[in-house]
């Protein structure tokens, strides 16, 4: 109960931090609001382009960026700093962390307030109305459920990935480098139906970088496309379970390389 | 003596690279990985649309490769070298730019160049394989192979000027994060990097050509694949010659301004 009061409250001190520099607080609303529309006019080009996506229709497309956006807004507003853990290991700031009185992964999600996330949920918020405004699904109380189970799993299923590149980069700092590119993986091929792509591709982006489990196969299971995604229809079903196991799995191994991190010094 | 510094000065992210092997192998893997899936991602899009925007299958995937290519050519981990001008104002030793005996102007300059050859060295590669194994086809003739080449290396003078206005913002703004990140997102935008800008609808195509974002890959990458015709070729290369001399001076009146605003610890 302590814990959860130290960190509100250091949180409510990130916030106001962020208020000293108004025009940067704005402008870090807009970017985060600006990179979600980006993908919004990727989405709206493709579609008003070509005509549907993977068999899927529009309302159904929309849900998948929307699901993403939303799970990664959430994901940028709770655990999102270990995106730029590579910086704060090239200035020290983890040696500082281990000296002092709580855990270091707790420091590090409360090292500033994620101004952009503002933006990010905003964006995705409205694109989520947008999309449910066109969907003809029957939502109903254990639709809604396994949607919102979906937006959990798929933000804990982000945060492992980030985490394991976190983890990587306490032994590699130059590790970081990957995170920037698995954002904009997610970004682009997260936010689509995968089947568009040959086949091999998409395994690829499902068993090698399981991005597909962020928003594509909930959106699938929940849309009736389902069995049309190329795993068993229970992996997809299941990819919110798949985010919590990635998670744990990438907290222990941020346990592990923790311990082994050595700091600049040696 | 003055080629030498400079020579050592443009050397300074190459030789960088060059010693961080995995740093290179990361390279390599992220161009391999993001060319087979944008290639991918557009030929899935074309397999019921044969012709979409004017363009056909062939002119978007050459399109869309060659944007994933170019965009290597400025995409360096710099921030990993730290001597990019914002982490340089952050700890305060931008100051030291301007006590070594090349001015700070010129040293961005040749910073960016040899970054510019060592990205084009990539490009270069991935194009020839690209080539090779069919993903990309070739120039239709040797006159829009030159003046492709002609438009890219204006596309590349527009693209760093462009970048140094951001750097240059650093020095009027303590926290500029946001706005680079607003900067660089609406160049990859307007510039084609996210999807050819034949696709996007009229009313931006045209807000795109008062803004310089697409005389650095648009234009070359259009002229590549023929949605520029060659008689098209002189306007456009005058339009993004423009750009390049209207940045210029913009940027030179920027690094006086600036100079004024830099002090060293202790006033």
């Amino acid at each position: 109960m302590n814990a959860v009061r130290i960190a509100w409250r250091v949180t409510c001190l990130n916030f106001r931090s962020q208020l000293e520099y108004r025009t940067e607080f704005l402008l870090m609303i807009a970017i985060g609001a600006i990179w979600q529309v980006s993908v919004i006019v990727f989405a709206t080009v493709l579609l008003t382009r070509f005509t549907g996506m993977g068999g899927w229709d529009s309302s159904d497309v929309l849900l998948i960026p929307a699901t993403r956006m939303l799970a990664h807004g959430l994901f940028v507003l709770v655990l999102g700093r270990m995106h730029g853990i590579g910086r704060f290991i090239q200035e020290g700031q983890i040696d500082v962390y281990l000296l002092r009185p709580m855990p270091v992964h707790r420091q590090v999600q409360l090292q500033y307030f994620p101004t952009n996330a503002i933006g990010d949920l905003t964006v995705a918020t409205g694109l989520m109305i947008g999309a449910l405004s066109r969907s003809h699904l029957d939502w109903n109380a254990g639709r809604i459920t396994y949607f919102v189970v979906c937006l959990v799993g798929g933000m804990l299923l982000e945060a492992a990935l980030f985490t394991a590149v976190a983890s990587a980069s306490l032994r590699f700092p130059t590790a970081d480098y990957w995170s920037r590119w698995l954002e904009e993986l997610l970004g682009t091929f997260g936010s689509y139906p995968l089947n568009v792509l040959p086949r091999a591709v998409g395994g690829l982006l499902t068993f090698g970088i399981p991005l597909a489990f962020v928003a594509y196969f909930p959106a699938a299971v929940l849309t009736g496309h389902g069995h049309d995604t190329g795993v068993p229809y229970w992996l997809a079903a299941a990819s919110p379970v798949l985010g919590v196991l990635a998670y744990l799995a990438a907290r222990l191994l941020w346990r592990w390389s923790l311990d082994h991190y050595t700091g600049v010094n040696g | 003596m003055t080629v030498l510094h400079a020579w050592r000065a443009a050397r300074v992210t190459p030789l960088g690279e060059l010693h961080a092997p995995h740093r290179m192998t990361a390279v390599l893997v992220r161009l391999t990985v993001q060319v087979v899936l944008v290639a991918s991602l557009w030929n899935g899009l074309y397999d019921r649309t044969p012709i979409s925007a004017g363009m056909s299958r062939e002119q978007a995937v050459t399109y869309a490769v060659l944007a994933v290519l170019a965009s290597r050519l400025r995409e360096l981990d710099q921030y990993a070298g730290r001597d990019t001008v914002i982490q340089h104002m952050h700890f305060g030793t931008i100051v030291y730019w301007y006590l070594r005996p090349l001015s700070p102007a010129r040293y961005h300059a040749l910073r960016a160049l040899g970054e510019q050859v060592y990205g084009a060295a990539w490009a270069l590669a991935g194009y020839a394989v690209c080539l090779a194994a069919g993903v990309v086809e070739p120039p239709r003739s040797a006159a829009v192979a030159g003046v492709f080449v002609l438009s890219l290396l204006l596309g590349q003078l527009v693209l760093y000027h462009v970048m140094l206005l951001l750097d240059q913002m650093c020095f009027w703004t303590v926290r500029n994060s946001a706005a680079m990140l607003i900067l660089i997102f609406a160049q990859n935008l307007m510039s084609g990097v996210y999807a050819p800008l034949w696709f996007f609808p009229a009313w931006f195509r045209t807000l795109s050509t008062f803004l310089p974002f697409q005389a650095t890959l648009n234009v070359p990458l259009s002229l590549y694949v023929g949605r520029i015709e060659l008689s098209d070729a002189p306007l456009q290369l005058a339009i993004q010659a423009g750009w390049v001399v209207l940045l210029h001076l913009f940027t030179r009146f920027l690094w006086r301004r600036a100079a004024r605003r830099v002090i060293s610890q202790g006033g």
